[in-house]
């Protein structure tokens, strides 16, 4: 048998259990050269090289504003008027985070946005996976029409309707229910209304008894300055963006297979109870997603906030972009100094927004791999 | 024999008792399409009590004056098209700008979808510090927006890192990466078409304003990207196919429903961002004293539904191309 194959290798059984094989391996120096030289191996290395380079190219393109404004704000005055000083600040300073602080109320915007983004962003993710979950696995008639309304609401830009939101929300009336219910009533006779405004009004609106004479002058709610517009258009999945959120979630739940919720019905689980106890569980990183992205884009809005809060009893980020009393200067600098305040009021206000992404940047991600979205 | 009449007996029951059941509660069908209708009401609420209602305002508005009368406040008046009359013939800017805005969205599609669909492919290899890059593409979604985006646009800082302070402090814009002029040197001799140069030009120019808007896409692409089964790429793998034929013959027809979706995005998003040319000038229409919220929102409709038109017209071009894999 030896003698018929040389290079082959040779098999002896030395136990009952164990063989041992022996052959000649090519040697080391042949083996890599067949690894490494090759077009192929070549080819990757290189597209690995300008893949690196590229990203980090561009990684670099979306930092870089930040690594200036951090260095602009570190900046003392005279900085700004010195050819010598780039991005290393020579007069090192940090009055414009302590003023910005101080006399911008950056904690109390900081507090009221907080209460503003969260509620929001909170409901908005509920309302818009259950509004997903019924457009993604239940036929009913018209689920396309409602599809095609949700389209709709994302489509048409907020500008548009910006008068109409702002009056509507001004003279708030549900198909005129309130003009209806307070038509004749005078402010003594609806008064067992007060406890339940006393309540309502934790959410800032005016003093209770102020607002209830308005309601009942007006035949409407007042609603504006205070967080009940936004809070109203998120439970009804009209808030900013929601449009997204149901198309995205909506993609998700299509890619959850049936049989789960069979089973789950097949054990006398209600659909209410499969929804929250089966599918929510499972879609924790597309939510964190959703919710990332809601709780952002309300933190960093100047629309809304803008519209709705016309005075400026309540504090939020909007209203902390602005020159600090102590900070007002008139020199050659001043142009680029005044720039410099604020990206620092823009890094104070994402501060928060990028701690937040630090620790929620992975469920994104993961989000993303497993949504499986596809467009059929 | 007793038993078979037993047996014939629990039949019977059972064939006089299933129909009596149907009867009593609602088919499945019917009882998940009821619970299909319970998911949706909140939305479906909010769309008819309060979103139509302002849909509809805002139209009426457009054709309406609002005069203020002293004692009796407001009163609107309807004037039937002359808001709209004068937002076209009256107003020297808004056709102008328009146009600006259509050639701006019909420049920005293209290149968002192509910079995102790039970024995802590379960004859904596998390679050292793709988590770290990731993260940081998807930083201008969560942050460039709104309030900061407004913030950058009154930003002059960038240029002091780059150019020093004597060019700085004139409001000039960034510094370009690339000039048409260099890269028409150098590609002089072969027959590409200036337009074509120009247009590659100003898409470097602007790489930051397109890396900041394609967050979303991205995302978009990378879902459908990971959504490509693995086995394909196996069996192109040992058929010997190259990785520029798998693009072309396997990720590209199996992301064009994608394409669709972004492109669609896309104008959306970017005609509904406060940045847009069209809207910007909207708003400083909307200030204006006399009618103009009325002339804004005439505007505004105008424009939108010139824009569901582009929708349409680029919805039903692509999905003619669009490649749907059939589920078995």
């Amino acid at each position: 048998m030896n003698a018929q194959q040389t290079g082959a290798p040779q098999i002896t059984k030395e136990t009952k259990n164990k063989i041992r094989v022996e052959f000649e391996r090519t040697p080391l120096k042949e083996r890599l050269k067949a690894k490494f030289i090759n077009m192929a191996f070549v080819g990757g290395v290189l597209w690995y090289i300008v893949r690196f380079v590229l990203l980090l190219g561009i990684a670099y393109i979306v930092l870089y504003p930040f690594f200036t404004q951090i260095a602009g704000s570190f900046m003392g005055r005279n900085d700004f008027v010195d050819v010598t000083v780039m991005l290393i600040p020579k007069e090192f300073s940090i009055d414009m985070y302590k003023f910005i602080i101080l006399e911008n109320e950056y904690f109390t915007a900081f507090g009221n946005t907080l209460l503003l983004a969260g509620s929001t962003a909170l409901i908005q993710t509920f309302v818009c996976s259950l509004v997903a979950y019924g457009l993604a696995k239940f036929k009913f008639k018209g689920a396309n029409l409602v599809f095609l309304a949700v389209i709709f609401t994302m489509v048409v830009p907020h500008q548009t309707i910006q008068y109409s939101m702002f009056m509507n929300f001004r003279y708030f009336d549900i198909f005129g229910i309130i003009k209806f219910l307070s038509g004749n009533a005078t402010v003594g006779e609806i008064g067992f209304l007060n406890d339940i405004l006393a309540n309502i009004n934790i959410f800032g609106a005016e003093p209770t008894s102020k607002f209830l004479q308005a309601v009942v002058e007006d035949g409407a709610f007042n609603l504006n300055n205070s967080y009940w517009p936004l809070i109203i258009l998120s439970l009804t999945g009209l808030g900013f963006k929601n449009g997204l959120y149901v198309f995205m979630l909506r993609q998700f739940f299509m890619g959850v297979p049936n049989e789960l919720e069979e089973s789950a019905y097949i054990d006398g689980s209600g659909t209410g109870r499969t929804f929250l106890q089966i599918i929510l569980p499972l879609s924790v990183p597309m939510m964190i997603t959703v919710f990332l992205f809601a709780f952002s884009w309300q933190w960093t809005d100047d629309f809304y906030t803008t519209l709705f809060f016309t005075t400026n009893k309540t504090v939020l980020m909007p209203d902390v972009v602005d020159i600090p009393t102590s900070l007002e200067t008139d020199y050659p600098g001043q142009n680029l100094y005044y720039s410099a305040i604020r990206n620092t009021c823009g890094l104070l206000i994402i501060l928060p927004l990028v701690i937040m992404y630090l620790f929620c940047q992975n469920f994104l991600v993961q989000g993303i791999e497993r949504s499986g979205l596809t467009a059929d | 024999m007793t038993n078979e009449l037993k047996l014939n007996n629990v039949v019977s029951e059972q064939k006089t008792k299933a129909p009596k059941k149907r009867r009593s509660g609602a088919s499945l069908d019917r009882r998940k399409a009821r619970a299909g209708y319970f998911f949706v009401l909140p939305f479906l609420f909010g769309f008819i009590a309060i979103y139509l209602p302002m849909i509809w305002d805002s139209i009426v508005f457009s054709f309406c004056r609002v005069q203020i009368v002293p004692g009796e406040g407001q009163i609107s008046e309807f004037v039937g098209f002359t808001n709209y009359m004068e937002a076209l013939f009256v107003n020297p800017d808004f056709v102008k700008t328009l146009v600006t805005g259509i050639k701006e969205l019909a420049f920005d599609i293209p290149a968002i979808i192509l910079f995102s669909l790039f970024m995802a492919v590379l960004l859904n290899q596998k390679m050292a510090g793709r988590a770290a890059f990731r993260a940081i593409l998807f930083v201008p979604v969560i942050i460039s927006t709104g309030l900061m985006e407004s913030i950058a646009s009154q930003n002059i800082m960038d240029d002091m890192g780059e150019e020093g302070i004597e060019q700085g402090t004139e409001t000039s814009t960034a510094a370009e990466i690339v000039s048409a002029i260099d890269i028409q040197a150098l590609f002089a001799g072969m027959k590409v078409g200036t337009e074509l140069v120009e247009y590659v030009a100003t898409m470097i120019n602007n790489i930051y304003d397109i890396v900041n808007r394609s967050g979303v896409q991205m995302l978009i692409f990378l879902a459908g990207l990971q959504s490509i089964s693995p086995a394909i790429y196996e069996s192109c793998s040992i058929d010997g196919a190259t990785g520029w034929e798998t693009f072309w013959k396997i990720t590209f027809p199996m992301i064009s429903p994608m394409i669709l979706v972004n492109a669609v995005y896309t104008i959306i998003d970017s005609f509904t961002t406060d940045q847009n040319t069209v809207m910007k000038f909207i708003d400083t229409v909307y200030t204006q004293a006399s009618g103009g919220k009325e002339i804004s929102s005439a505007m505004s409709w105008m424009y939108f539904l010139i824009v569901i038109l582009i929708v349409a017209a680029v919805a039903g071009i692509a999905s003619a191309f669009v490649f749907y894999q059939k589920k078995d």
